[in-house]
C-alpha cells in the first residue's frame, strides 16, 4: 500500500507513514484521533498491521498518509522488515512519563533507518498532559544528533496533533512553506492540557536547542 | 496410557490458561535446563525462560488456539505443535502465532524441555 510515487484513485499523492516506538507509548491512540482515517482503516492480518488513511488538505492540494500501526507485535520483539519496507516517512513515539521508552528511541531509529534510508522522521514525545513527566524537555536531545524533527504531543488532548504531519508533508512535497488549509476532524479531547505549563516546556525546548549537545549517547541516567 | 493427542490437549489448555492469568506460575512447567526461543531470541534455563516470559511488556494477553498436533518423541517424550491467535492489552486485532514444545516424561507427568515461539506475520 502506498508505494513510492503512488496516488489514490482520485489522484491524491499518498505516502506510507511508518509509526514506531515502544508498546504503550500511545501510537494507536494517536492514529485513532483522525476521524476519517479511523472510519476507513483496514486491518491486514497477514502483516499484522492496521492501515489508517489520514487525509490532509494543504494550500497545494490534498495529501494522504497511509499510516501503519501494529497490532502490538513490538511487545514481543523487534518488528519485521515488512513493516518498514517502502516506508516514505516515519514517526518515532515515546512516552514522556516513561524514561525507558525514550531510552529505546535509538534502537527504533536504527531499525527504521536500516530499511528506510534518508526518509523524513519526526520524534514525538507523547502524554505531555500528564502531570508527573519523567523525560524533561532539556533531556530530549536524540533528534538533534540525528537531525530529526521533535514535537511534544498529547494525543488525548489533540495538542500538536497536526505538527508531525505538517513537518512530514513539507519534506515530502519539498515546500517549506506548505500549510494546512482545513481543520482535520479529530475526536473531541479527552483531557485538557495546561497551556501555561506547556508554554514553559516549549520555552525549555527552545533553550535546550541552543545549548551544546551532551557527548555521550546515554541521554538519561537511570 | 493417554494418547499423545490427549496429553497435548490437556497440556495446551493448562499452559495457555496459566500464561493468560499469571505467567510467573508457568515456572514449574519448565525443566531446569529448558530452552526457549522467543521471536528469534534464545533463553536457556528455567530462570532465564521465566524471566523472559514475565518481563514481556503487556498487561493482558488472551490466546485462542486453532490447532494442536502431537507426536511421541524417541525419549518417551512428546512434540506438540500449536497454532492460534492472540490479543494483547486493548488491541482489537489478533496476531497469529505458532509454538512448538518438547515435553519430557517426568515422574508420571511431563515437563517442558524446549519451547519455540513465533508470531506469524510478514
Amino acid at each position: 500500500m502506498a508505494l513510492p510515487g503512488q496516488t489514490t484513485p482520485e489522484g491524491v499523492p499518498a505516502f506510507k507513514l511508518v509509526l514506531v516506538g515502544d508498546g504503550g507509548t500511545g501510537k494507536t491512540t494517536f492514529v485513532k484521533r483522525h476521524l476519517t482515517g479511523e472510519f476507513e482503516k483496514k486491518y491486514e492480518p497477514t502483516i499484522g498491521v492496521e492501515v489508517h488513511p489520514l487525509d490532509f488538505t494543504t494550500n497545494r492540494g490534498k495529501l494522504r498518509f497511509f499510516c501503519w500501526d501494529t497490532a502490538g507485535q513490538e511487545k514481543f520483539g523487534g518488528l519485521r522488515d515488512g513493516y518498514y519496507i517502502h516506508g516514505q516517512c516515519a514517526i518515532i513515539m515515546f512516552d514522556v512519563t516513561s524514561r525507558l521508552t525514550y531510552k529505546n528511541v535509538p534502537t527504533w531509529h536504527r531499525d527504521l533507518c536500516r530499511v528506510c534510508e534518508g526518509i523524513p522522521i519526526v520524534l514525538c514525545g507523547n502524554k505531555v498532559d500528564v502531570k508527573n513527566r519523567q523525560v524533561k524537555p532539556k533531556q530530549v536531545t536524540f533528534h538533534r544528533k540525528k537531525n530529526l524533527q521533535y514535537h511534544e504531543i498529547s494525543a488525548k488532548s489533540n495538542y500538536n496533533y497536526e505538527k508531525p504531519f505538517l513537518y512530514l508533508a513539507r519534506k515530502l512535497v519539498g515546500d517549506p512553506n506548505l500549510h494546512f488549509v482545513e481543520q482535520v476532524a479529530l475526536k473531541p479531547p479527552e483531557v485538557v492540557i495546561d497551556t501555561v505549563q506547556q508554554a514553559q516546556y516549549e520555552q525549555q525546548l527552545q533553550d535546550a536547542a541552543n545549548a551544546p549537545l551532551p557527548d555521550e549517547d546515554d541521554d538519561i541516567a537511570e | 496410557m493417554a494418547s499423545p493427542e490427549e496429553v497435548a490437549k490437556a497440556f495446551q489448555e493448562h499452559y495457555y490458561k496459566t500464561f493468560d492469568q499469571n505467567r510467573a506460575a508457568l515456572q514449574p512447567l519448565y525443566q531446569d535446563n529448558a530452552i526457549l526461543s522467543f521471536e528469534g531470541q534464545k533463553f536457556q534455563g528455567q530462570a532465564a525462560v521465566i524471566g523472559k516470559l514475565t518481563s514481556l511488556p503487556f498487561q493482558q494477553v488472551r490466546h485462542h488456539i486453532s490447532s494442536v498436533d502431537a507426536q511421541p518423541s524417541l525419549s518417551n517424550g512428546l512434540i506438540v505443535f500449536v497454532t492460534g491467535q492472540l490479543l494483547v492489552d486493548g488491541e482489537a486485532n489478533p496476531l497469529k502465532f505458532s509454538q512448538v514444545f518438547h515435553l519430557a516424561a517426568s515422574g508420571g507427568s511431563f515437563i517442558i524441555t524446549n519451547d519455540i515461539f513465533r508470531l506469524n506475520y510478514a
